[in-house]
């Protein structure tokens, strides 16, 4: 994409200045070229249970992207999404399918024995390798260059607070799983420091003065002098305080509404949070790795707001012919394909901040599920979906493979980022190297 | 007042002798008061005591007179440094000292007053602790059984029909190798074990905690909502460690609960260890540990700039930036805390009908809990009305009241809050005194009942107080306090002069003295005699061994007697004796200073040169005793060195790690010293039990533990209270048999029953 000023940006997106929220006043953005190789970011997402692989899989192998119902939300990012046919997750070893569709899905190796029961093979621990996603983050990290604050985020939807093999995707090593974030608020926090109770402080400095001057009324010289210091020190804070938050920053802060529970019914909305804050963070610069994690393998959230009353995992066990329950699963689905859709869909509105094009030129989006198909268990023909730029990425079509591994996926993205790895996991499941998805 | 140039030759007879020369008319012969009224009052004030707008404040402080004077001389007077250098600011610095700049002459010529005082870090956290700890349950006794309540179930699930075992365990330290715990009849693959309590912190602070097993585990201290440590996942089947830590308070019994369970690993083991803040590593002990369990104590994990200890002691006096960013750093922590459990505290649930009517009661009561008063009803309109009806939410509401109620000067300064209610008032100097927190339920009952206008009852309520943890931990700290112990905080010694000290060693010197300390202050008589006069010692298998004493007869810490060497209570224990030494020898004169100001209750300068103490520079073959005298001949040291060196020199018997002593390389050790008496005359020691004896019997001595006590607990200048306070309480002390409790309720009381002078204009508290 070639340079361009905001404002014809604005008219070929076909968006007026009023629907962009929080992108203007970003300094350079209006100067062409920029001298640094351009960014490239990743973004793992997850949604557990399986697919509804009718619903899901394009029919023709070549030709335009044909998107079956599950994908149609994609269809205004068509030319930029990417559907691999025949790849699988072929690690083996403890642990049921669930509990290894989960922890060797970014790890691309086995799972240590251990003492977590799944409903049926053998007890397993945590995965023996570190992830995909913390593999690039470091490789980023050691270069200055492309190196940032935080490196990567990890982030949750709805992710129960246990840590086990069916909650963590993400590992810093052998044994050493890392924690998506849920809460929003805590994300903000960590992201952008105490800015947000900043405003609750602000509130209350008025009557704190006003009690301390009337505290001060009735003391003699010197005990007032020491009560006057203090108040000082509370008008400057105020003074402090009236100054804009996002002093320092390229793009400002979200502005995150307040009082959401973290609940199921809250699960859209907490969503769309993290999602601001992930879309923000790159603004910033932040990080360029990311994971946003649904739940969590055999997650059990409660559609309600698709009026589905029912359990995810236990609709995903129901059979192919219940056609009630798949017309469910495959609304499920079609959900969190929407989801993606609007992550991608922010990330292209927002200019790419010193570079050329937007966001989304520079990010890749891999959508990610534990299980093939959810009463089947089925780790062949993983339904993984790309969205977005990567360097030697072909967009907008199938690739078909046969019964590739994964593993051989993370070792293109690794490449895409100049990272060439000989092996990624377990190198017996790499044989052929990296994907062709040029 | 321009100087005369001076030739070089005066600037070079800095220690003037006799032999000044006075033929040049150049030469500065006046005194160094002359010069100070010359030169210095304009700006300083005739006493030190400022000039408003020029030197806003009272000229005090610690530097010795050298370096005082070095100060003057580079700097001042200001604007025209050159007019006072040399041998006249040392006059004029040895003037200052002596009549208005060292403490002890500052104290003397300042009136002493009340000053106005904001809460202490301690006084902070501990409020907020029973601030809102009032809204829970009520913590139960710490009497109660030591240990922790354990379950051993059959089956990884903890199910309650499968429970084979219920037991008390001293502590989390297991090994049951590849079978099931004995004598549970559980099965070997597959059991589970729930063990809850409450843990107790000796001292206020980051607790490590460390988790060690290769099945699955999670811990969870002060919290029941996430588990500090998870472990739940095990491994490849090795044993893993996992860490937490967790800040503790001092007097408060944490909840504590570890759940365990073996499935299918080949073997099982599960050690819970701990480092508290002056601790080694070690399994948590028995003696920490309660099997009643405890409501979560809310502890304030916002670090703190340090109180003002310019007078030797903690208090809340003065403001700065640092302290007013870390009180609302601190008030949002706590409003956050609060919000996200504000229906349980105020006692309603999330669709409740009336929870908007319950927050806000929640919020009214909040507030005249930390004020320590009922609220005006213009107050409550501010605070929680207006708060309530400007916020987005209730709970983005609560959160706001706690922020203004925590920021409030109502809250930070007690004295100002309770000002016109005189039963508020002695509660909450009580609570302050005996608590370092706020009043609780009773106390306020018994103050609006008119209860504590009446000594008698005061002094009842006060009673009631000592035995509450809280004063134990309050008096605990002021023995460390008193005793420097924190000189001794991760004190290394030379492994050649003191093999076989370590962390470890360290730990139990200081849990010996905790005990000890424990055993004299809560025991009926709670004597200063015995603290000081006792040839007994706590002793466990390691530091017994460590001290070359015999074993102590049970398993633990066991007071024994320390039947070889003349001990002395605490002024010869270990802990003190590492403390004040150097890392290959003793110190007596770092023992001899702390004697002299703690013990003696006698006033030092600084010294008018600080000296350091060079071994190396020394004949080999002297002793340390030897070598200090040689040091602190010259007549100018000898001013202080006089009482200094005696009795260090009484502690000489004990070496650098406390350890009983005949003689220092093939020289035999040498205790005996003359002592001049405040008043005149010498006092012969023989040793540090005869300092020990007159430390009890003499009334300057007396004196000067009364004031140290009072300084700690009430945290102002005992003479502000009254000319004849000091001495009443020290001639009540002695009357009861020197019972340091009665000591304490009676500071106490005294603070807490003080009516203020009757106001002038500008009259102060």
């Amino acid at each position: 994409m070639t340079a361009t000023t905001r404002r014809e940006f604005a008219k070929r997106l076909g968006l007026s200045g009023a629907a962009l929220p929080f992108v203007w006043g970003l300094p350079g953005l209006a100067s062409p070229a920029a001298a640094a190789r351009p960014k490239q970011r990743l973004v793992v997402v997850f949604s557990p249970n399986g697919t509804v692989p009718s619903q899901f899989w394009p029919d023709a192998d070549d030709g335009p992207l044909q998107l079956k119902r599950i994908l149609e939300p994609l269809a205004p990012l068509k030319e930029r999404t990417l559907v691999l046919k025949g790849v699988s997750n072929k690690v083996r070893g403890d642990g049921d399918n669930h509990m290894r569709g989960m922890g060797c899905l970014l790890t691309g190796i086995e799972l240590f024995p251990g003492n977590i029961q799944g409903g049926s093979h053998t007890p397993a621990g945590w995965a023996r390798g570190l992830s995909i996603d913390q593999e690039i983050r470091n490789f980023l990290q050691r270069d200055e260059a492309t190196r940032t604050r935080f490196g990567s985020l990890e982030m949750g939807i709805a992710v129960p607070e246990r840590a086990d093999p069916w909650t963590r995707m993400s590992y810093a090593g052998p044994n050493q799983p890392v924690g998506p974030v849920s809460n929003p608020y805590q994300v903000f926090e960590r992201l952008y420091g105490r800015a947000k109770d900043r405003e609750s402080v602000r509130s209350v400095l008025d009557g704190v003065a006003a009690e301390l001057n009337a505290a001060a009324a009735a003391l003699g010289d010197e005990d007032r002098r020491q009560i006057e210091r203090h108040m000082a020190f509370v008008r400057d804070m105020e003074a402090e305080m009236s100054r804009p938050d996002d002093a320092g920053l390229r793009h400002p802060m979200p502005p995150l509404e307040e009082g959401v529970a973290v609940d199921n019914d809250t699960i859209p909305k907490l969503g769309r949070m993290q999602t601001e804050l992930l879309v923000n963070a790159f603004a910033n610069d932040l990080a360029r790795v990311a994971t946003l994690q649904y739940t969590n393998s055999v997650g059990q959230a409660r559609m309600t707001w698709l009026g589905i009353p029912e359990g995810h995992h236990s609709l995903s066990h129901d059979p192919d012919g219940n056609a009630e329950s798949q017309e469910k699963l495959t609304r499920i689905n079609a959900w969190f394909c929407g989801e993606i859709a609007h992550l991608a869909g922010r990330l292209a509105e927002t200019p790419e901040p010193g570079g050329d094009g937007t966001l989304l030129d520079h990010t890749l989006i891999v959508w990610i599920n534990e299980l093939a198909k959810g009463n089947s268990h089925s780790l062949d023909n993983l339904p993984f979906v790309l969205v977005g730029a990567a360097p030697g990425f072909r967009m907008g079509r199938v690739a078909k493979f046969d019964k590739a591994a994964h593993n051989r996926l993370w070792m293109t993205v690794a490449r895409s980022f100049g990272h060439d790895l000989p092996a990624f996991g377990n190198p017996a499941f790499c044989d052929g190297g990296a994907l062709a998805l040029g | 007042m321009r100087a005369l140039h001076r030739p070089a030759a005066a600037l070079a007879t800095a220690l003037a002798t006799a032999s000044c020369d006075r033929s040049s008319v150049t030469a500065d012969a006046r005194t160094g008061a002359e010069v100070y009224a010359a030169q210095c009052a304009s700006c300083h004030g005739p006493s030190g005591e400022g000039v408003a707008g020029l030197y806003d404040g009272f000229l005090h402080g610690t530097l010795s007179t050298a370096a005082l004077a070095r100060v003057i001389s580079d700097t001042m007077p200001k604007g025209d440094p050159q007019a006072c250098t040399g041998d006249v600011a040392v006059r004029v610095a040895a003037y200052m000292q002596g009549a208005f700049y060292s403490p002890e002459a500052y104290a003397r010529v300042r009136p002493p007053r009340i000053d106005l005082a904001h809460l202490t870090i301690a006084q902070f956290e501990n409020s907020v602790a029973d601030l809102v700890g009032g809204f829970r349950a009520a913590a139960p006794a710490q009497e109660g059984p030591r240990g922790l309540q354990a379950e051993v179930f059959d089956g990884r699930d903890f199910r309650r029909e499968r429970r084979k075992v219920e037991r008390i365990d001293p502590g989390i330290a297991f090994d049951f190798g590849t079978n099931a715990p004995p004598g549970s009849g559980a099965g070997s693959a597959e059991f589970s074990i729930r063990w809850r309590g409450s843990v107790l912190a000796a001292d206020s602070g980051d607790h490590a905690f460390r988790l060690r097993t290769g099945n699955g585990a999670r811990l969870w201290v002060n919290g029941e909502a996430k588990p500090a440590i998870d472990a739940w996942v095990s491994s490849g089947g090795e044993v893993q460690e996992h860490h937490a830590t967790v800040r503790l308070l001092t007097g408060r019994a944490h909840p504590v609960r570890v759940d365990f369970f073996k499935f299918k690993d080949r073997t099982a083991s599960v050690v819970l260890e701990w480092k508290p803040p002056h601790g080694a590593w070690a399994p948590v002990p028995a003696d920490a540990l309660r099997t009643a369990s405890a409501p979560e104590v809310t502890v304030v994990t916002t670090p703190f700039p340090p109180d003002d200890g310019s007078l030797g002691y903690e208090r809340g006096t003065g403001v700065s930036k640092a302290w007013d960013d870390a009180v609302t750093r601190a008030a949002v922590e706590i409003a956050t805390h609060v919000a996200a459990q504000a229906d349980a505290l105020a006692g309603t649930r999330a669709n409740a009908p009336d929870r908007s009517a319950k927050l806000r009661a929640f919020c009214g009561r909040f507030a005249a809990r930390a004020f320590r008063r009922p609220l005006g009803e213009a107050e409550t309109a501010a605070i929680v009305g207006a708060t309530f009806d400007g916020a987005k939410d209730p709970e983005a509401a609560v959160k706001r009241a706690v922020i203004r109620v925590i920021k409030s000067p109502w809250f930070l300064y007690p004295e100002l809050s309770v000002a016109r209610d005189p039963g508020r008032r002695t509660a909450s100097r009580l609570a302050l005194a005996l608590w370092d927190s706020l009043p609780d339920d009773a106390l306020l009952r018994a103050a609006d009942a008119g209860q504590l206008a009446d000594r008698g009852q005061a002094a009842a309520q006060a009673q009631r107080m000592l035995a509450d943890p809280r004063a134990r931990a309050k008096l605990r700290a002021f023995f460390h306090h008193w005793l420097e112990t924190g000189r001794a905080a991760d004190a290394t010694k030379d492994a050649a002069a003191f093999p076989g000290f370590d962390a470890a060693v360290l730990a139990d010197m200081r849990t010996s003295l905790d005990l000890f300390l424990d055993h004299v202050l809560w025991s009926e008589a709670s004597d200063y005699r015995e603290l000081l006069g006792s040839r007994r010692l706590f002793v466990n298998d390691r530091l017994a061994r460590f001290l070359a004493l015999p074993p102590p007869p049970g398993p633990g810490f066991v007071l024994v007697d320390a039947a070889e060497g003349d001990r002395a209570g605490v002024l010869t224990h270990p802990l003190l004796m590492t403390a004040l030494a150097y890392h290959k020898s003793t110190s007596p004169i770092h023992r001899g200073v702390f004697l002299t100001r703690n013990v003696m209750g006698r006033a030092l300068k600084p010294p008018p040169e600080a000296i350091e103490f060079k071994d190396d520079r020394f004949d080999p073959t002297l002793t340390m005793r030897q070598k200090v005298e040689q040091l602190t001949k010259p007549t100018d040291c000898q001013g202080c060195h006089a009482v200094i060196n005696p009795l260090g020199f009484s502690l000489e018997a004990f070496d650098g790690v406390g350890r009983f002593r005949r003689s220092e390389g093939t020289k035999p050790v040498d205790t005996a010293a003359d002592y001049p008496a405040p008043g005149g005359g010498t006092v012969r020691f023989a040793n540090a039990r005869d300092v020990a004896a007159h430390a009890v019997a003499s009334p300057d001595a007396q004196r000067g533990f009364v004031q140290h006590l009072f300084h700690h607990l009430v945290q102002q200048p005992a003479g502000a209270y009254g000319t004849g306070t000091l001495e009443s309480l020290r001639g009540a002390f002695v009357g009861s048999g020197f019972r340091i409790r009665g000591l304490a309720a009676e500071i106490a009381l005294t603070a807490a029953l003080h009516a203020p002078a009757p106001a002038a204009a500008g009259q102060e508290l």
